[in-house]
C-alpha cells in the first residue's frame, strides 16, 4: 500500500482497500508516504555529495521510483547498492528491475537478524566493509516491535561498519499526534499483518547511538534539508520523523 | 527531467504554476526544481504547437507521454493540468489568434488522449510486473518447502551420523522385498553386519573420532554394496538388502565385499583406526518367510559369526538354528518348571570297595517335562548355568536333597550321606553358607550327611570368597568333594590349602582299567591315590562299570565307587529298600 500511496500500481486490491481505510482514517497518509519518499531522495542525494559510494537499504520495499540505485548512479554510476527485505513479493520484483544492474543486489533477508544480513555472500560480494558505507532503514523500524530490540539490531549494524559509515533512519512517530488519530491509524494497522510500532523522537534518537547526527538532528521528515522552505510546512503532518548519523572515526 | 542546463535554469511563470498544481498529487521522484525546469520544457512544446500550422495533435500525446514517464500519475494530476493549461497558458504566454480557442482545446484534448492512454499502459504493466513478482515469489516458496520436504523425508528416512538409510527406510524395503505379490519364485538375502569391537576405537580414540571412522565404514560399505540397499541400524550395526538374489552365492559375494572395503585401516585425523566386522548371512526364498524371520535369522547367524572369533561371515544354518532354538525354550521354561514341580531326584550310590556298604548317595535332577518327557540334566543344566537360572534350580536340589535324606534311617550305623553339586555360581553367591545353614536347620539333616560336589574350576580363582565359604561350610561338618577330578587343571598342590573331604575322579581314568595293558592310566590312578591319602582325602572312582574295573580299583587303594557296577540312579524308594 505504499506504492499505492506514492501513485503507483504495484499493488494488488487487499492493498488499495486497507490504504483507502487508512486514507479515510489518517486522511494525510499518501502525503506521508511522499514526503518519507522524498527525504530518502535527499538523504541519498545528501550521501552521495558526501562521497558515499556503497548502500545498504534494509526493508527497501517494491521499488516504484525514486529508488536508491537510481538516485545514487544517476550522480555516482559507481554506487554499489544491496536491497534487502523480507517480504518475497518484493524481492523477486526487485530482481526483476535489477535484472542487468550488476551494481546491485537483492536479497531476502529479515532486518531482525542483522547477522544473517552482513554474512550474506551477495552483501559481501558487493560491498567492501573496509570502505564506508551507507546504511538504510527507512520507513521500516516501526514494523520491528520492542521485543525483537530494535536498538541492538541497529548494534550489531554498526558494528560491522568503517568510521565515516553512515546510518539513515526513518520511521512513524506519534510525537504531538491527537490521541483519536493515533487509536483510528493504529486500529487500521492492527487488521493489517503489519502492526504499527510508533516511537517517540526521543527513542529514534537513542537509536543514532555511537553516531553523530548531521544537521538537523531526527526530525520530521519534511524538514531534513529540504529543498525549498515552503516545503518543510506543516511538516509535523508527515508522520515520520527521520534523520542521519555518521560514524565517526 | 535531467539536470539542469548549465547557467541558471529559469522556470517561467506558467511552469511553476504548474508545478505548484500538480506538486503532491503523486510522488514525484525528483526536486521541485527539476519539476519545473521539465514543465518549462513541456510548456514550450506546447506553445510552439499551438503556433505552428498546421496543429500537430502528437505534441499533445508527447507531453502527456512524459508527464507519465515522470511519474505525474494521477487523476488530479491530469485534472490540474488541463485546467492550468486552460486557464492560464494562453494569457500567461501570449498566445493571441482567431482560432485559439478551437486549437486549445484540440491540444488540449490530444494531451488528455495520451495521459490516459499513457497511464492505463503504465499501470497494466506495473500491474503485470508485481504479478510476475507475486508467481515468482509463491514459485520459490513452493520450491523451498518442497525441498525442506524432502529434506524432512531424507531426514526421516536416515541415520543423521552416516547418511545411510535408517532401520525405517530399511523395514520398509525388506517388506517390500518379501511382498507377497512378488513372484513365487523370488528369493532375498541378507547381510546384518556388525563391526567387531567398535566400542574399543571409541575408547581408545574418543568418541569423535569413532564417529568419524563409523561414517568412513559406512561410506565404504556403501560403495562396495552397490548398488543394493545399507541401512544403519545403529551403533554399529548394518544391514544390507539384496534383492532378487538368484542363490547363497550372490549373497556371499556380497558380504565379502563388504569385510574387503572395510579391512583396509580407516585413517581420521592422522589415527589409523583398523576396523573388522562380522557377516551373518541368510539367503532364501521369499514365499514362506517374513520380515521378522529373516532379520531373526540374520541376527543369529550374525552371533555365530561374533563367537567363532569375528572378521568373517557365517551362513544361516536352519538346523543349527533350531536347535539353538529349542535350548531357547527349554531354558526359558526352567523357571515354570519349578514352579509346576516338574523337577526330581534320582540317587546315584557311592559304595565302599572296602566292605561294599553304601556310603552315600549322588542326587541327580530329572526335568518331567511335558511334552518332552523325563530329561537328563545334560539337557539342561548347561542351559541354566549359561541363564543364571542355576541358582534357582540348584538351590531348590539342594533343598529336595536334604528334606528326602532327613528320613532315611539306616538298621545298620550311618544312613548313606547326600552328595549335591554345586554349581559355580552358586559357590560364588555371597549367601550360600547362610543358605546351607539354615537348610540344615530347617530339615534336620545333620551335616556329616550332606555332601557339596565342586567342580576344580570353581576354585580356580583368584578371589578369596568362595574359599572363605566353602571353609566355613566344611566347619559346620560338611563333606567337600571335588568332582571330575582329572579332568581340569587337576592340581593336588592347592587342594592342601583347600577344606576338601575327598576327590572324585572322573570316568576317563576308570575306563582305561577295562584293558590290562593300560598299565599307564593304572600307575596315574595309584599315585593320585596315594597322593589324595597323603593329604588326608578320600577318593571316589566315578563311572565304575565292570567287577574288574571295581577290582583293580580296591587293588589301587581307591576308597569307593560311584557307576553302572554298583546301581544306576534310582529313586528315593529304592535307595530306601537299600539300606533296610
Ligand atoms: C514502507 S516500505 C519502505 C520502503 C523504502 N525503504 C522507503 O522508505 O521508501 C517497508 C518495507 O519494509 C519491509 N520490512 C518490514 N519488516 C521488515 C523486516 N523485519 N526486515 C526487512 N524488511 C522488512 C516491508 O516488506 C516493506 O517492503
Amino acid at each position: 500500500m505504499y506504492d499505492y500511496y506514492l501513485g503507483g500500481s504495484h499493488n494488488f486490491a487487499v492493498d488499495r482497500a486497507t490504504a483507502r481505510a487508512m486514507v479515510a482514517a489518517v486522511p494525510q497518509a499518501p502525503l506521508m508516504a511522499q514526503a518519507n519518499r522524498a527525504f530518502l531522495r535527499r538523504a541519498v542525494q545528501f550521501l552521495t555529495d558526501a562521497g558515499i559510494r556503497q548502500f545498504l537499504d534494509i526493508g527497501s520495499g517494491i521499488p516504484t521510483v525514486g529508488n536508491v540505485h537510481e538516485i545514487a548512479q544517476l550522480h555516482a554510476p559507481d554506487s554499489r547498492v544491496v536491497y534487502v527485505d523480507v517480504d518475497p513479493v518484493a524481492v523477486a520484483h526487485s530482481r526483476e528491475i535489477l535484472a542487468g544492474n550488476d551494481r546491485t543486489a537483492v536479497i531476502q533477508e529479515d532486518l531482525r537478524q542483522p547477522d544473517r544480513i552482513l554474512a550474506h555472500p551477495d552483501v559481501r560480494a558487493m560491498l567492501d566493509f573496509s570502505q564506508p558505507m551507507a546504511v538504510l532503514v527507512v520507513a521500516v523500524l516501526h514494523f520491528v516491535s520492542d521485543d525483537d530490540r530494535p536498538a541492538e539490531v541497529l548494534r550489531t549494524l554498526r558494528a560491522a561498519l568503517a568510521p565515516g559509515s553512515y546510518l539513515v533512519l526513518s520511521q512513524a512517530s506519534d510525537d504531538g499526534r491527537d490521541e483519536a488519530e493515533r487509536a483510528e491509524a493504529e486500529e487500521v494497522y492492527r487488521r493489517t499483518d503489519s502492526p504499527l510500532w510508533v516511537r517517540s523522537r526521543a527513542e529514534l534518537t537513542g537509536f543514532f547511538d555511537g553516531f553523530e547526527l548531521v544537521e538537523p538532528g531526527v526530525v520530521w521528515v519534511p524538514q531534513w534539508r529540504p529543498e525549498t522552505p515552503e516545503s518543510a510546512e506543516d511538516a509535523e503532518r508527515a508522520v515520520f520523523l527521520g534523520g542521519v548519523g555518521r560514524l565517526g572515526g | 527531467m535531467g539536470e539542469p542546463p548549465d547557467g541558471q535554469p529559469c522556470a517561467g511563470v506558467f511552469a511553476r504554476a504548474w508545478a505548484k498544481a500538480v506538486a503532491g498529487t503523486s510522488y514525484l521522484p525528483m526536486t521541485h526544481a527539476q519539476l519545473e525546469l521539465l514543465l518549462q520544457r513541456l510548456t514550450d512544446l506546447l506553445a510552439e504547437a499551438l503556433r505552428a500550422e498546421p496543429l500537430d495533435l502528437r505534441v499533445g500525446h508527447k507531453v502527456a507521454d512524459e508527464l507519465v514517464a515522470a511519474h505525474i500519475v494521477s487523476a488530479e494530476a491530469l485534472g490540474r493540468t488541463v485546467e492550468v493549461i486552460q486557464l492560464r497558458l494562453v494569457r500567461d504566454l501570449d498566445l493571441v489568434s482567431d482560432d485559439i480557442e478551437d486549437r486549445m482545446a484540440r491540444l488540449l484534448g490530444a494531451v488528455a488522449t495520451g495521459y490516459a492512454r499513457a497511464l492505463r499502459d503504465r499501470t497494466l504493466d506495473e500491474q503485470e510486473s508485481i504479478r510476475r513478482a507475486a508467481m515468482t515469489a509463491r514459485v520459490e516458496a513452493e520450491q523451498a518447502l518442497r525441498a525442506s520436504e524432502a529434506r524432512f523425508r531424507h531426514q526421516a528416512n536416515h541415520d543423521p551420523l552416516t547418511d545411510l538409510p535408517n532401520r525405517t527406510l530399511f523395514a520398509e524395503r525388506l517388506a517390500a522385498a518379501v511382498d507377497g505379490s512378488a513372484g513365487s519364485g523370488r528369493r532375498v538375502g541378507l547381510c546384518f553386519l556388525d563391526l567387531d569391537r567398535f566400542k574399543r576405537v571409541n575408547d581408545s580414540f574418543g568418541h569423535q573420532i569413532g564417529d568419524r571412522a563409523l561414517v568412513a565404514a559406512a561410506q565404504r560399505l556403501r560403495r562396495a554394496v552397490e548398488p543394493h540397499l545399507v541401512a544403519r541400524l545403529g551403533g554399529d550395526a548394518f544391514v544390507v538388502l539384496v534383492e532378487r538374489s538368484t542363490g547363497t552365492g550372490d549373497v556371499v559375494a556380497v558380504a565379502e565385499a563388504a569385510l574387503a572395503a572395510l579391512s583396509e585401516p580407516v585413517v581420521v585425523d592422522g589415527h589409523d583406526v583398523t576396523v573388522t566386522a562380522s557377516v551373518g548371512i541368510v539367503e532364501r526364498r521369499v514365499a514362506g518367510t517374513s520380515p521378522d524371520d529373516l532379520m531373526r535369522a540374520a541376527g543369529s547367524t550374525l552371533h555365530w559369526a561374533k563367537s567363532a572369533g569375528g572378521a568373517g561371515w557365517a551362513l544361516y544354518d536352519a538346523e543349527r538354528d533350531g536347535r539353538e532354538q529349542a535350548r531357547q525354550e527349554l531354558s526359558a521354561a526352567i523357571p515354570a518348571g519349578l514352579e509346576r514341580g516338574e523337577f526330581f531326584l534320582d540317587y546315584q550310590p557311592l559304595t565302599s570297595l572296602h566292605d561294599g556298604s553304601l556310603l552315600g548317595v549322588e542326587a541327580l535332577v530329572r526335568w518331567r517335562h511335558p511334552r518332552l518327557g523325563v530329561l537328563r540334566p545334560d539337557k539342561f543344566i548347561g542351559l541354566a548355568e549359561e541363564t543364571g537360572l542355576i541358582v534357582q534350580l540348584g538351590g531348590w536340589v539342594l533343598a529336595e536333597a536334604c528334606r528326602e535324606a532327613v528320613g532315611w534311617t539306616s538298621t545298620s550305623g550311618q544312613p548313606p550321606y547326600v552328595s549335591v553339586n554345586l554349581a559355580v555360581r552358586q559357590v560364588r553367591r555371597p549367601g550360600l553358607v547362610q543358605e546351607v545353614r539354615s537348610l540344615l536347620r530347617r530339615t534336620g539333616l545333620p551335616p556329616n550327611r550332606l555332601q557339596l560336589e565342586i567342580t576344580e574350576s570353581t576354585m580356580m580363582t583368584t578371589s578369596e570368597e568362595p574359599v572363605r565359604a566353602l571353609r566355613a561350610l566344611a566347619d559346620l561338618g560338611i563333606r567337600i568333594a571335588i568332582d571330575d577330578f582329572g579332568t581340569g587343571y587337576s592340581n593336588l598342590a592347592y587342594l592342601r590349602d583347600l577344606p576338601v573331604t575327598e576327590l572324585k575322579v572322573a570316568g576317563e581314568f576308570v575306563r582305561g582299567l577295562r584293558t590290562p595293558e593300560a598299565l599307564a592310566d593304572e600307575r596315574i590312578l595309584a599315585s593320585l591315590v596315594s597322593l589324595a591319602h597323603a593329604l588326608d582325602l578320600t577318593v571316589t572312582a566315578e563311572g565304575v562299570e565292570t567287577g574288574g574295573q571295581a577290582e583293580r580299583l580296591r587293588a589301587i587303594g581307591c576308597d569307593a565307587g560311584q557307576g553302572w557296577h554298583f546301581g544306576r540312579p534310582a529313586s528315593p524308594d529304592h535307595i530306601l529298600a537299600r539300606i533296610r
